[in-house]
């Protein structure tokens, strides 16, 4: 495995065969598609097939266990919101259970957001799980972005990085001499929290100092153009072959998101209305 | 050609009271070796940021003098032709590493100088040789050691080629084991290339041995510029001035106050060991240099 600023990726994978750019358009298709997808069964369909493509990446599916208190916790406070605030439209189904009354069309309304979120929050997941942030900035500058725009943002990962590497420093330097912070109550704890931000951004400005000396003295200009006017060279670049399987890639996925945007704007599927889950469900609860 | 010129530097920080550096006068020929020593606080960095052209250029204050890079006020130019003539290590390995990769980071300069992409090619391959990084191109700053980000700083500023090295106390954040290979990979540079290097170290111990000529910065001036054979030959002063010669010439130094070595005062371990031998065995002639 490799390390990232946010986790790690797999050392290989044959996803690696294809362009930052091809990836980043997956970003975009699985980022974006659920937004026209409101039916759950094509969400959980979606997740699955996301894992599916995990797994052939090569991507350790273990270490994605760091996000199940996230879903979980997000599904406790959306059905918790949805069970307490239920939206009460003329002709709901109702039915109750261990005294409390359900709203039917409500709760499976919850039910489909939260799969949509989670297809969304996965198809995130599968992108910083196998790109590290060298083929995202290739990925944008492959977009002609402006080289000061990509170098910024270059940076500005740089910096996150040093940032949470400061952090852990402090914090072992703590524990060292003797801070046990699972000892400490609640408030304590925040309170240790927002001292570290005296020293971070204490070392973080003069840290800006040396970052911006280390760059002057390498000859970097912010607009990426040379003395006599030429473009500084893109070297990095040159290191991933834009093939053509990646064009038929990008344009795929495009289309595919258009496809499925046009099939629900224009035509309405995709939505709730149509979902045989929803059938289901309200046959069961005696709402059918 | 000298590869630096300075004539009368004075520089003041801009808010401070006095001047960092005062009348600095200064030649230190091409393809030299320089160790620069002296304490914390009384000028080493702010002298080797004049000549790269870090101050006045990244700084507010007073300039007075001239510095020049082979010819060529470093006043008058920009950061790319700077770069070009001189690069720059710094002490913090992590702050200086701007890049998401190892290749990226020995790119960067390369990048910036307009090079054609078979060139970057060859010189990376040549960097990564004689430095001993090419297993580290695909890594990440966060899965390498400060020791190796510090041969990545070195190995991105030799990448570019400069007529002039400049190196602000490239070991003080090392271990042991950083250090020394800092030190051979520095004994590399000098053997196979022709660049002018100037160390600005603590370890005299270590840097000496290399050294073509050493420089003693106290109180913001230029107190000896000499060479090794000659810069220890008052130690006391050394001393006095907070810089430690190594053991072994204080030793030898020892020896001649007593009158038992008669001879010129080395930094090289081996030498020193041999002097002392000559002068157990009682035919010691002309000291610890050839």
């Amino acid at each position: 495995m490799r390390r990232t600023l946010l986790g790690v990726v797999p050392l290989t994978s044959p996803l690696y065969a294809l362009h930052p750019l091809t990836r980043l358009a997956t970003l975009g298709l699985l980022g974006m598609v659920s937004l026209f997808i409101d039916a759950p069964e094509v969400n959980i369909a979606l997740v699955f097939l996301v894992f599916v493509y995990l797994r052939w990446a090569r991507v350790d599916l273990s270490g994605l266990r760091i996000y199940l208190p996230l879903t979980v916790t997000v599904a406790v406070f959306m059905f918790a919101v949805a069970i307490a605030f239920p939206e009460r439209t003329p002709g709901s189904h109702t039915f109750r259970f261990a005294g409390i009354t359900f709203y039917a069309e409500s709760l499976f309304w919850t039910f489909a957001s939260y799969w949509r979120l989670m297809a969304m929050l996965l198809g995130t997941i599968q992108y910083f799980s196998t790109n590290r942030e060298r083929e995202t900035l290739v990925a944008i500058r492959a977009l002609r972005v402006p080289f000061a725009v990509t170098y910024f943002l270059s940076l500005a990962l740089r910096s996150a990085g040093m940032f949470l590497e400061d952090m852990r420093i402090i914090r072992e330097a703590e524990r060292a001499r003797g801070l046990d912070e699972t000892s400490l109550a609640l408030r304590d704890r925040a309170r240790l929290y927002a001292m570290y931000m005296i020293p971070l951004f204490t070392i973080a400005i003069r840290r800006t100092d040396e970052i911006s000396n280390a760059l002057y003295a390498r000859g970097y200009t912010i607009t990426g153009r040379l003395a006599d006017g030429g473009r500084r060279t893109d070297f990095i670049h040159t290191r991933y072959p834009f093939r053509t399987r990646d064009t038929i890639l990008c344009v795929a996925q495009g289309a595919l998101l258009v496809a499925v945007a046009v099939a629900r704007v224009g035509f309405g599927a995709f939505t709730v209305a149509h979902s045989p889950l929803r059938r289901l469900f309200l046959a069961a609860v005696g709402g059918a | 050609m000298d590869a630096v010129a300075i004539r009368g530097l004075a520089w003041k920080y801009a808010g401070r009271s006095s001047f960092a550096i005062e009348e600095v006068d200064l030649t230190i020929p091409a393809g030299a070796f320089v160790g620069v020593v002296g304490p914390n606080e009384h000028g080493k960095t702010t002298l080797v940021s004049c000549i790269k052209g870090i101050i006045p250029h990244g700084f507010h204050g007073v300039w007075r003098g001239t510095v020049e890079l082979f010819g060529e006020d470093v006043r008058a130019l920009g950061s790319q032709r700077l770069a070009e003539l001189s690069g720059f290590v710094f002490a913090d390995p992590e702050a200086q590493f701007t890049s998401m990769t190892v290749e990226e980071e020995l790119a960067f300069g390369l990048e910036n100088l307009g090079l054609p992409v078979a060139e970057i090619e060859r010189r990376l391959v040549w960097v990564s040789d004689l430095t001993g990084i090419g297993a580290l191109w695909d890594k990440s700053p966060y899965e390498i050691s400060g020791g190796q980000k510090q041969r990545v700083a070195i190995a991105s500023a030799l990448a570019m080629k400069p007529r002039l090295l400049i190196l602000d106390e490239p070991t003080s954040m090392l271990d042991p084991l950083g250090k020394d290979a800092v030190f051979d990979l520095l004994a590399s540079v000098k053997r196979e290339t022709d660049m002018t290097v100037i160390v600005v170290e603590h370890n005299v111990e270590q840097v000496a041995p290399l050294a073509d000529l050493m420089l003693l910065v106290h109180r913001g001036r230029v107190a000896r510029a000499a060479p090794p054979e000659l810069f220890f030959e008052d130690c006391d002063l050394l001393i006095e001035s907070g810089v430690q010669p190594p053991q072994a010439t204080l030793f030898l130094d020892r020896l001649k106050r007593q009158g038992r070595f008669p001879g010129k005062l080395s930094p090289r371990f081996e030498e020193d060991v041999a002097a002392v031998r000559d002068v157990l065995a009682g035919r010691a002639r002309g000291g610890g240099t050839p």
